[in-house]
């Protein structure tokens, strides 16, 4: 099966709130494709159409070219976690991933396996009632991973997870979209698909305002500017903007320069006596780019 | 259905819930069938009681549980979410819910049995001290009598029955405390309802459509001819509920997001 998730034009309505207004984009296979946006902007909407869970009005969703209720052994296909709390609290974490396996086939051979992979299974065997959030977590991924799917559609992932199950996750999605699937992960937080998405798809108001590389929305953002570090930040800044650079002031002792290029900045510090220890190219954090790339639609970041 | 099959039974026996409450069928079925043999008196012949419905009273208490059972196997997934993922798993929505339905009602038949067989023996010890002698014209219950035997079997399938209409009433309602309400508010309060009808026709047919009235005709093997409905057309009504309610239920599951 193609490891592709492709959705088209989708709309839904509740009662008079609109959640999805023509939500198209296609998930392609070998990278993690972050799914971002406000709360509120259809992403879980949107991942509960593809999973055949809600309708919608009009358009459709396709997993593999195929539409997710056709599928037999779904598991195989698609791996979902979309809300970490959603278990029976009084089954064991292993007796959850049990019944899963059971409805697609599987054996206990393949649960065991999987608990270890995601090294819960110490915990296996008690009450998951009692699981902390970052062992919900583990569980969730080790039932999207059961039936070792092309596809893997994880929703808010790292809510509420400790930095430690943070790092854990994002080496696992990038291990697990080097192996040629087709990940998408959604997130509120930018910051937290930082160094792992490579693609993002931005929604806003039940749409997507932005389908792009993340490596080209960086470069955007970054806008050729410089940044300088300088014990002597008053003066730098003083020496640049009589220049005609634009200055603003970064974290610590750094200045974030834009208009001359870095061999200007070196040769005018030089020349006014400057003191400073280091130039470089400024380069933009994720979550700048996205607030860059948003601020110009209205309503999508509140 | 054979995957839709192994994972719910796996479900099932996974929390202690099911089994408590299968357990809790045959407790309460026998217990409270014991206490109605123990407290009826029948001080003289042609006192006009049915010792096997009375013997098996307790069946009205085992079919609360049992209805406990539905809902609880049902709508536990409601309250936690996990439906979502039991949908995603098993995205064949009739099926899953006829897989359900198979081993809620094959697990009240199993716990049926020895309710109903319970009962017996304890209206057998207990009802000759009340005056239920052979002398009164009431020999010792027996499966070996063919009208005893019709309300023994009868009654197992009545808590059957019972296990799918509240299985497709859980489906359809999804909230466990307001399903429960429906379930038993359709089991307990019909009977009321009949009581308090004055309009003899009209109590009549509230009496047929009512699942325990009618359904529990199954039980009697004194006074035929009196009653509205005989035994396994008492028997039909119920299963006509019970399917009624798991089409609606079925439909709405197929109709409805998750």
């Amino acid at each position: 099966m193609e490891a592709t998730i492709e959705v088209s034009g989708l709309r839904k309505r509740y009662g008079r709130t609109t959640a999805l207004d023509g939500m198209t984009f296609r998930v392609r296979p070998g990278r993690v494709t972050g799914f971002v946006g406000p709360n509120g902007a259809g992403k879980s909407t949107t991942m509960r159409v593809v999973l055949g869970l809600d309708a919608p009005d009009e358009g459709h969703a396709l997993v593999g070219g195929r539409p997710y209720r056709s599928l037999r052994r779904p598991l195989t296909h698609v791996g979902a976690l979309l809300d970490v709390g959603a278990l029976q609290p009084g089954r064991s974490g292993r007796d959850h991933l049990l019944w899963l396996a059971h409805s697609q086939g599987l054996g206990a051979r393949r649960v065991d396996e999987l608990l270890d992979l995601v090294g819960l299974a110490p915990a296996a065997r008690r009450r998951a009632g009692g699981y902390s959030l970052g062992m919900r977590g583990r569980l969730g991924i080790a039932a999207a991973l059961l039936g070792d799917p092309p596809v893997l559609m994880l929703d808010e992932p790292f809510n509420g997870l400790d930095p430690e199950g943070i790092v854990w996750i994002r080496g696992f999605l990038r291990s697990l979209a080097a192996e040629g699937r087709a990940v998408l992960v959604s997130s509120h937080l930018m910051s937290e698909l930082q160094d792992t998405a490579g693609h993002l798809v931005v929604a806003g108001r039940g749409r997507v305002v932005a389908d792009v590389g993340v490596d080209e929305l960086i470069a955007t953002a970054s806008r050729a500017r410089v940044t300088v570090r300088t014990a002597a930040s008053p003066e730098a800044a003083r020496a640049l903007a009589g220049a005609g650079a634009t200055v603003t002031v970064g974290e610590r002792d750094t200045l974030v320069v834009s208009g001359p290029p870095a061999e200007d900045v070196v040769r005018l510090l030089g020349a006014c006596g400057v003191p400073f220890s280091e130039v470089s190219a400024y380069r933009a954090t994720l979550e700048e780019a996205y607030l860059d790339l948003t601020g110009g639609f209205s309503g999508v970041v509140r | 259905m054979r995957r839709e099959l192994h994972a719910e039974w796996t479900k099932l026996r996974t929390v202690p819930g099911p089994g408590l409450l299968l357990l809790g069928v045959v407790v309460a079925t026998v217990a409270v069938s014991g206490v109605a043999a123990g407290v009826m008196d029948c001080a003289a012949a042609g006192c006009g009681l049915d010792a096997v419905r009375v013997s098996l009273f307790g069946v009205q208490a085992g079919q609360a549980l049992v209805a406990l059972l539905a809902v609880a196997v049902v709508c536990g997934e409601y309250g936690t979410g996990m439906v979502a993922t039991t949908l995603a798993a098993m995205p064949r929505r009739t099926v899953t819910l006829a897989a359900k339905a198979t081993l809620v009602t094959g697990l009240t038949l199993g716990a049926g049995v020895p309710a109903v067989l319970g009962s017996l023996l304890a209206g057998r010890l207990l009802l000759p001290g009340g005056g239920f002698t052979p002398e009164h014209g009431y020999p010792p219950l027996s499966l070996a009598d063919a009208a005893t035997l019709r309300a023994a079997a009868g009654s197992v399938l009545y808590l059957g029955l019972v296990a799918l209409l509240a299985t497709g009433v859980a489906v359809a309602v999804r909230d466990q405390v307001a399903a429960c309400g429906a379930v038993l508010g359709l089991l307990h309060l019909f009977p009321i309802v009949v009581l308090m009808v004055r309009d003899e026709d009209l109590q009549r047919i509230l009496w047929q459509l009512s699942p325990v009235n009618a359904g529990l005709a199954v039980q009697a093997t004194t006074d035929l001819a009196s009653m509205p409905v005989g035994p396994w057309a008492g028997l039909g009504v119920v299963a006509c509920w019970a399917a009624a309610a798991l089409v609606g239920g079925g439909l709405l599951l197929r109709l409805r997001d998750a």
